[in-house]
C-alpha cells in the first residue's frame, strides 16, 4: 500500500469538498495540508488537460519530487485528485472508478447541495476502505 | 382475503394495459427537487415543509380520484378494509407500481397501517445531519395529503400520518391511517 | 410489528446499487406532480418572469443530477468536450431516459454562431396544463430549458437556455422549442480545439 496517499475531492468551482489521507503512513497534520496545497495548484492544468480528452481517468498530471499527481474528472467536472508515490496505475483507476459510483449516489441526494462539502461519515468509510483495498 | 386477491389483480391488469408510463427517475427527481425548494423556502423548518408537502398532496389527491375511478372502473367499496386494500393493490399501483402492505388493523377496523419496502420518491435520499431532519422531516409526507384527499372525494374522512421512516434511520417506513368517519350527503352538489 | 419486505432494505443509501434506470411509474404521477410544482411556485412569485426563473431553477437542479448519473450509466464514462458532443447527449440520451423518446430535433440557429435549438412537438411538461389566458406566454417548458442549462453549465458548457412556444401551421398546438445561447468561452474554445 502507498505509504503517501492524499485524496482530495474538488468542486467544479474548485472549493475542495472533501479530504482524506489515506496512505499508511502516520498522519501529520502539516503534511496534510501540504498535501492538499500541492493537489490545489494542480488545478490549472488539470483544467487543461481535461478539455483534450473524453475519457474521465486523466492517469498523471503532475508531479512533485517523488510524488505523482493522479486525477480522475467526471461528467459534471468534480474532481478527483489523489497525490501518491506509489506506482500501481491500474489500482488508481479502479479506486477513482468506486469513487466515482459513490460520489454519484451523494450528488444524487436531492437534500445534497452539489459543490458543498460531503459530510456522510459511510462515504468517508467506504473511501478509505477502497483506498486499503486499491492503493 | 379475496378482496386482497382481487385487488391485485385489478392493479395488475389496470397497471398493464390502461396505464402510460415513464421512467421514474424523472418522477424521483421532479419530487426531490420540491422537498429541496420547500427546504430552502422555508429556511429548513420542516413543520412547515412537512405541511406544505401535505397540502400539495391534497390538491393532488382531490384530482387523482378521478383518474383512479376512471382507470379502475370500480365501484364504491363495501367497508374500510376493502378501502384499505384497493388504495394498496390498487392505487400505489397504477401510480407509482409499487403496493405498499397493508397490516396493523385495530379491533374496530377504521385503523391501519401502510408499510413501504419501496418508494421511487425516496430514492437515494439522505436525511441531513443537522440534528433535526431525522427527528422532524417526512419526507414522503406528500402520500398523506393524496390520501386523505382522495378519499375526501369519496365520501371519506381520513387522517393519515407517517409513524417511522427508513430515512430516520427506521427500521421501517409505515404510514398510518384512521378512518374517522363517512361524509353524508348533507346537500345537493353544487355545480360551481 | 417489523413488516415483511419485499424488496431489500439497505443499512445506508451508498451500499444500494444504482441500477439500470428501467424502473417505471405512470405519466400521471409525474403530471400531477409537474402541476403542483407549477402551483407552489405561482405562490411564491409575484409575475411571470419570476415564475418561469423558479422553474428553471428547478430544472437545473435535476441537469446537474441527470449529466453525472447518465453519463456514468449510458455512455460508460464518456466526458463530453465539444459542443456537438454534449447538445447529441441531451437531444438523445438525456431525453429518451426523461421523456422516453430522443428529441425531434436539434438545429443551429441560421442567424447567430452560438445559437442551438431544442425542439419538440409535443413537450411532456406542456401536455397537461392549460395555460390561463392571463398568464401570456408563460412556458411551462421553462423546467426542460432548467434542465438543459443544468446539463451544460455542469459540463463546462456555459448557456442561457429559454423555451419557447413556436407556432405550426396545420397544427393546433404550438410546438416546444428550447433555445440554447452559449457563453462566449465557450465559442472561443470551440474554435481553439478546432
Amino acid at each position: 500500500m502507498a505509504s503517501t496517499a492524499c485524496f482530495v475531492i474538488v468542486s467544479k468551482n474548485d472549493i475542495p469538498i472533501y479530504e482524506a489521507e489515506v496512505g499508511s503512513a502516520p498522519k501529520k497534520e502539516d503534511l496534510a495540508y501540504h498535501h492538499q496545497f500541492i493537489l490545489h495548484a494542480a488545478l490549472d492544468v488539470v483544467q487543461d488537460l481535461a478539455w483534450t480528452t473524453n475519457a474521465m481517468f486523466l492517469r498523471s498530471v503532475d508531479r512533485f519530487n517523488d510524488l505523482v499527481v493522479s486525477v480522475y474528472v467526471t461528467a459534471g467536472h468534480t474532481r478527483f485528485m489523489l497525490l501518491h508515490d506509489s506506482r500501481s496505475e491500474d489500482g488508481i483507476k479502479s479506486f477513482f472508478q468506486e469513487v466515482h459510483e459513490l460520489y454519484i449516489k451523494i450528488f444524487l441526494n436531492p437534500l445534497y447541495l452539489p459543490g458543498s462539502r460531503i459530510a456522510s461519515s459511510h462515504f468517508d468509510t467506504k473511501v478509505r476502505a477502497l483506498a486499503r483495498k486499491y492503493l | 382475503m379475496a378482496t386482497s386477491q382481487k385487488a391485485a389483480r385489478l392493479g395488475e391488469e389496470v397497471w398493464k394495459t390502461r396505464v402510460d408510463k415513464v421512467n421514474a427517475e424523472l418522477v424521483t427527481l421532479t419530487y426531490g427537487t420540491i422537498v429541496s425548494q420547500l427546504c430552502a423556502d422555508y429556511d429548513n423548518d420542516y413543520a412547515q415543509v412537512n405541511q406544505q408537502l401535505d397540502k400539495m398532496g391534497y390538491n393532488i389527491g382531490m384530482r387523482l380520484i378521478e383518474d383512479f375511478l376512471a382507470k379502475s372502473n370500480t365501484g364504491r367499496c363495501g367497508n374500510f378494509r376493502d378501502t384499505a386494500e384497493m388504495i394498496s393493490k390498487v392505487g400505489f399501483k397504477i401510480f407509482l407500481n409499487i403496493t405498499p402492505t397493508v397490516t396493523n388493523w385495530t379491533a374496530d377496523n377504521k385503523q391501519f397501517s401502510l408499510l413501504f419496502d419501496e418508494n421511487p420518491l425516496a430514492d437515494f435520499v439522505e436525511l441531513p445531519d443537522d440534528g433535526r431532519a431525522q427527528d422532524e422531516l417526512w419526507f414522503s409526507n406528500i402520500f398523506c395529503g393524496i390520501l386523505r384527499g382522495a378519499l375526501e372525494m369519496v365520501q371519506m374522512s381520513i387522517e393519515a400520518r407517517f409513524v417511522s421512516d427508513v430515512l430516520r434511520g427506521n427500521d421501517v417506513t409505515e404510514m398510518r391511517v384512521t378512518l374517522i368517519r363517512y361524509i353524508e350527503d348533507e346537500m345537493p352538489p353544487d355545480d360551481e | 410489528m417489523i413488516g415483511v419486505g419485499k424488496a431489500k432494505q439497505y443499512a445506508n443509501v451508498l451500499d444500494k446499487p444504482l441500477g439500470r434506470g428501467r424502473q417505471e411509474v405512470s405519466l400521471s404521477a409525474f403530471a400531477f406532480l409537474f402541476s403542483e410544482v407549477v402551483q407552489y411556485n405561482q405562490t411564491q412569485v409575484d409575475n411571470i418572469a419570476e415564475l418561469e426563473r423558479r422553474l428553471e431553477d428547478a430544472g437545473y437542479a435535476v441537469g446537474a443530477r441527470v449529466l453525472e448519473l447518465l453519463c456514468h450509466r449510458e455512455k460508460g464514462n464518456r466526458r463530453e468536450t465539444r459542443l456537438l458532443g454534449i447538445l447529441s447527449f441531451i437531444h438523445s440520451t438525456v431525453w429518451k431516459v426523461l421523456f422516453g423518446k430522443v428529441a425531434d430535433s436539434l438545429e443551429k440557429g441560421t442567424e447567430h454562431e452560438d445559437e442551438y435549438m431544442i425542439s419538440e412537438k409535443e413537450l411532456l411538461v406542456n401536455r397537461f396544463i392549460s395555460v390561463p389566458k392571463d398568464m401570456g406566454a408563460f412556458n411551462c417548458g421553462a423546467f426542460v430549458a432548467g434542465i438543459v442549462r443544468g446539463v451544460l453549465d455542469n459540463a463546462g458548457f456555459p448557456a442561457v437556455v429559454t423555451a419557447h412556444f413556436v407556432p405550426i401551421e396545420g397544427q393546433q398546438r404550438p410546438r416546444t422549442t428550447i433555445l440554447i445561447k452559449f457563453a462566449e468561452e465557450v465559442i472561443h474554445r470551440e474554435a481553439r480545439l478546432g
